[in-house]
């Protein structure tokens, strides 16, 4: 288990140093907040759907193997086949059993986190199965075999320049093609004739509903529909965590999922199954991976609320200027950075680091997830786990020794000052001190506040810091 | 134990406490405004149009104005002179030289302009999505104030594949490029038909 970790940081900085992709991206996620916020504003009810959609799905993973029962039963009953997957291994198995059982050799798919999750495209490709994404986003990153950067725009770290260099080179396109349209419709014309012809097609889903075993999928392009509708077979695989309960549920959760993800009222597509169609076959994968453990860890199993609309990765200020990429996982953003490291704990400890705390993650959420709060206790986590870098590691101890004691501190200060206005900046700006590799360290004081203040103020009454309780602390405003 | 078995045990060790998540009664909030306007609009937004046709117009005379190019048409309602029966089709792949297909759909959401459409009304599912363009007849009687009353439709109970459409499909993949037409139809005109 010893996985290098991801240097977010360091893949940050590479994509900061490219000005005309970081405009682009940040300017874009930010247009879909704005967009998310616009729509938001337009329904009074807003925030009374937030507080419903998060005790809903509390309430669902509270009762989940209830409901989870209750799906397969009414799924069962209506003629979907019900697998049942503990991790990602199980599940490509699963899928490549289906297939070959029916002699299939090519997959048609719409976007599905679960299976990024599982890696299952080169699984299947190792046994002689061709998987198309259909998806234009995902197609992209397919093709430029890369993981999609955002969990509802993977390709939002391109420019279109990129997508005609990949389109140019898997589709035979002119490669100076700088039209969006042209590259859009270059994708509907190849991916036409794979539709047509594949023997299987796969969907992910975005929920499920106990009480009558229906899956939602809620999509914009068409490929999904098309996906499993034309083939013969279709197979959806959903993380256990998308129950919920009602059919009444879905107006809670469908009027808030494209507002929050990219500020349209609804998806272009909300296509609900309940069955086979007439001469059909459809198969539904429950996959764990990984979720009834996080269920039970009290700090973070209400990341398992997600509804993936992405709206915490458009507010970030980190993600938008370090790009999803560079998290090096499935999920990207705030919401990748708290669920990351329940997959591995080493690799993704630089995770939750990637935040400023400030917060806006956790209030545009439409599940209400304390995402921030989340980042914080994972910091805790990941330091009591030793799973640290030696210098952070060895500079937090440090200055805790030095914090806990009031008198050292301020002898510190004192040193500090000097030290600020005398030495020569390759003493400061060096290895040892990460902060200052992106930040200038504050100008030198001539007084330290606590100086100040015993000299005018120590014989005014209480005060002195050492005897001030909480209830001085709150007085100022601290 | 097997995969089922395992996940339903670790989940019933790791639930947190059932007792105190309780759930909340269905709700029927927002506007409840279930006007033609409304759709209309909300229609719009999502890149729809309106099909109008002029008083005593037959419906494929307003098709052949609309798409003029037009060289299949298949029609899942009967009357539409000079359209192919979708019956007449024998698999989901022949709908795919389909230029204009012509549907009518169970009920309209006035909140986001979507049209409801499932097996009973296509009867060939893919039809909706190989073909190049839409049109939809929706008796404005059909109309549900918003997400909350729709999903009381008996619709959802009964269909095995129900898809809200919104508009013409779309995509903004390319540099947040909005562009209607990425792989389903191209366009999605909504044409008022009383029943």
């Amino acid at each position: 288990m010893k996985d290098k970790r991801i240097d977010h940081a360091g893949a940050a900085a590479a994509f900061i140093a490219d000005a005309p992709h970081l405009a682009f991206h940040d300017e874009r996620l930010w247009d879909m907040r704005q967009k998310r916020d616009a729509q938001m504003h337009l329904l009074p009810e807003w925030q009374e759907l937030r507080t419903l959609a998060s005790q809903i799905k509390e309430h669902a993973l509270a009762n989940l193997p209830d409901y989870l029962e209750q799906f397969e039963q009414n799924a069962t009953r209506n003629g979907i086949h019900v697998h049942w997957a503990r991790d990602g291994a199980e599940h490509n198995r699963i899928v490549a059993e289906i297939l070959q059982a029916r002699g299939a050799t090519t997959l048609i798919k719409s976007k599905s986190m679960v299976t990024e999750e599982c890696d299952m495209r080169p699984y299947l490709a190792a046994r002689g199965i061709t998987v198309t994404e259909t998806d234009l986003g995902e197609r992209i990153q397919q093709l430029d075999d890369q993981l999609p950067s955002h969990i509802v725009v993977p390709a939002v770290h391109k420019l279109t320049g990129d997508v005609a260099r990949v389109f140019a080179t898997h589709y035979g396109t002119d490669p100076n093609a700088d039209d969006p349209r042209q590259l859009a419709e270059a994708q509907r014309q190849a991916a036409r004739p794979v539709i047509l012809h594949a023997d299987a097609g796969m969907t992910g889903a975005n929920f499920a509903v106990a009480e009558t075993g229906t899956f939602v999928v809620c999509t914009n392009e068409g490929n999904a529909d098309l996906s499993a509708t034309v083939p013969g077979v279709h197979i959806a695989t959903l993380g256990i965590e998308r129950l919920v309960p009602r059919m009444s549920d879905l107006g809670v959760f469908v009027r808030m999922l494209s507002r929050s993800a990219l500020g349209s009222p609804i998806t272009q597509y909300t296509t609900h199954f309940r069955g086979p169609q007439d001469g059909g076959e459809m198969h539904v994968i429950l996959v764990d991976n990984g979720r009834s453990a996080r269920l039970g860890m009290a700090d973070f199993w209400t990341s398992l609320k997600c509804i993936r609309c992405g709206a915490c990765m458009n507010t970030c200020p980190v993600y938008r200027r370090s790009g999803g990429l560079s998290y090096g996982a499935v999920y990207s953003g705030p919401i990748g950075a708290i669920i990351d490291p329940t997959f591995n704990e080493r690799k993704y400890s630089t995770l939750p680091f990637a935040s400023t705390l400030n917060g806006s993650c956790t209030n545009v959420c439409p599940v209400r997830i304390d995402i921030h709060d989340q980042l914080y206790k994972w910091r805790r986590v990941l330091v009591d786990h030793h799973q640290m870098p030696f210098v952070k590691r060895e500079i937090m101890h440090m200055a805790g020794r030095l914090m806990g004691q009031p008198r050292l501190y301020r002898a510190a200060i004192a040193g500090t000052e000097t030290a600020l206005g005398t030495l020569p900046r390759f003493a400061l700006y060096n290895w040892l001190n990460p902060w200052g590799r992106h930040r200038e360290l504050p100008h030198p004081v001539k007084e330290t506040f606590h100086g100040w203040y015993r000299r005018n103020r120590a014989n005014d009454g209480p005060g002195d810091s050492g005897k001030a309780g909480p209830e001085q602390a709150k007085d100022t405003g601290r | 134990m097997n995969a089922r078995d395992t996940i339903l045990d670790a989940l019933r060790r790791n639930r947190p406490d059932p007792a105190s998540h309780p759930l909340p009664p269905p709700v029927m909030l927002g506007d409840l405004d279930a006007g033609q306007a409304r759709f209309v609009a909300g229609l719009r937004l999502l890149g729809g149009d309106l099909l109008e046709r002029a008083p005593g117009e037959p419906l494929a005379a307003a098709i052949a104005r609309r798409f003029p190019d037009a060289r299949l048409i298949c029609s899942a309602v009967p009357g539409v002179d000079g359209a192919v029966p979708v019956q007449d089709l024998p698999n989901a792949q022949a709908a795919d030289p389909v230029d204009v297909a012509v549907v009518r759909a169970a009920f309209g959401i006035a909140e986001t302009g979507s049209i409801f459409l499932s097996e009973a009304q296509l009867h060939l599912n893919a039809l909706a999505h190989l073909a190049q363009h839409l049109v939809v007849l929706l008796d404005p009687a059909q109309l549900t104030a918003n997400l909350h009353t729709a999903y009381q439709r008996p619709e959802f109970r009964t269909a095995r594949y129900g898809v809200l459409m919104s508009g013409p499909s779309a995509t903004a993949d390319i540099q947040g490029v909005l562009i209607r037409g990425a792989q389903g139809v191209r366009s999605l005109s909504v044409c008022f038909d009383s029943l």
